[in-house]
């Protein structure tokens, strides 16, 4: 970025403007965020003011009260729409899909927006009600599991069971925990629909935790 | 890699259980839930809002950028998971948004959403929800020369414009921009250095 347009950009943050679009260099990006970083730290700032809370309140009422009927939205915005939301969707534990992606050439192509029976998401909890971690089931060709969990002061292999409606175990996979931290994602070959829930246990068998599907 | 669970025979043993043999019973997870998209849009906005103008830095963009989020993530989102698996999808979510804005923008990531570190920002604790912004720019002036802070207060604290702040510092228009980008450069290169 030339000198003068980084300085323009700078001086719009500083009075609270929208900078204008411009072609950034990697070295201008730490003077930026601090120059951002400055600005969000005014008294105040931050605070959403009441007639845009509203405003977004009844856009998105009229949004999610359209019928189907009515037609999408344009391309352009469905497509980044959907973009971003198989996108959020996937990545509920951050870090793992790149992963996978890298290594499972079937990985699915992030192309259509999730419907709420194809993502299922849920929060493993140990026997004392403290949160462990999530886990994030998605239904395709094939479908996908994620999970991270934190499970303090633990090193070793943790089993992972997806279990179904009644109860059975459909399928379960082992991945390391090093230091209380671990990550587990890959493609599963049940129909995620009909999952109820996932548990957690040893290499002994002993549980860690568990989750139920939303 | 997930398997197919196996039944005991010929020395392949199922999945394992708990001692006992006994399966435990899978608890709710989460007793607090979002019975409708309202909720989830009262109990959410504000802070989303909070936690992306910290990103932004600017009003119009932190709005377009809160809208985007709640349009993406609401259709899909599947009423009845608890609060705490709504704000994540919540924060990835954001976390996508910004990155497309910072793409579209500038073509680099000049700020981010960790899912992990920036959960407080959405979360019920007592301190959630309070931007982290103030401290981090209390660090990066406290680090500087005195007036190197002074000016910068004044231009993104203060809300002064360069001619203000030349007066309030009895310097030249000319000195007052010299003075602000060697203090934001200072100000960017400490930042660096503390990891911020």
């Amino acid at each position: 970025m030339s000198g003068r347009r980084l300085w323009a950009f700078v001086d719009a943050v500083a009075a609270g403007r929208r900078p204008r679009r411009v072609r950034a260099d990697p070295e201008d990006a730490a003077l930026l965020r601090t120059a951002i970083d400055l600005r969000a730290a005014r008294p105040g700032a931050g605070r959403p003011g009441e007639r845009f809370v509203d405003d977004l309140h009844r856009r998105l009422a009229d949004r999610l009260a359209e019928p189907a009927a009515q037609g999408p939205p344009p391309r352009s915005h469905r497509a980044r729409t959907a973009l971003a939301a198989v996108a959020a969707g996937a990545a509920l534990v951050a870090g793992t899909v790149a992963v996978t992606e890298a290594t499972d050439p079937a990985a699915p192509a992030a192309s259509r927006p999730p419907r709420a029976d194809m993502l299922r998401t849920g929060t493993f909890v140990g026997a004392d009600h403290r949160v462990l971690g999530q886990i994030v089931a998605y239904h395709g060709h094939p479908g996908w599991v994620f999970m991270k969990v934190a499970v303090p002061h633990y090193d070793g292999s943790l089993t992972c069971e997806l279990q179904s409606a009644d109860g059975s175990v459909v399928a379960f996979g082992t991945f390391r925990v090093h230091h209380g931290i671990g990550q587990f994602s890959t493609t599963i070959r049940v129909r995620v629909g009909t999952l109820r829930g996932a548990r957690l246990v040893t290499s002994s068998g002993s549980p860690v935790a568990s989750a139920t599907f939303a | 890699m997930f398997s197919r669970p196996r039944p005991a025979v010929g020395g392949i043993t199922p999945p394992a259980v708990a001692p006992g043999g006994e399966t435990p019973r899978l608890r709710i997870v989460d007793a607090e839930v979002y019975t409708d998209w309202e909720s989830v849009y009262r109990d959410n906005v504000a802070r989303l809002y909070r936690l992306l103008y910290a990103r932004v830095g600017n009003r119009a963009d932190a709005e377009d950028l809160t809208s985007e989020v709640f349009s993406t993530a609401l259709p899909p989102l599947r009423l009845g998971a608890s609060k705490g698996e709504v704000r994540s999808y919540l924060l990835v979510t954001a976390k996508t948004v910004l990155a497309s804005h910072w793409r579209r923008r500038l073509g680099l990531p000049v700020t981010s959403i960790d899912p992990d570190s920036d959960i407080g920002y959405l979360d019920d604790r007592p301190t959630a929800g309070a931007s982290d912004a103030p401290e981090r720019a209390d660090r990066i002036l406290s680090a500087l020369p005195d007036r190197y802070r002074r000016i910068l207060e004044l231009r993104f604290l203060e809300a002064c414009t360069v001619k203000e702040a030349a007066l309030a510092m009895g310097v030249s228009l000319a000195n007052a921009k010299v003075l602000q980008h060697r203090a934001l450069r200072m100000a960017a290169q400490v930042a660096v250095e503390m990891g911020l």
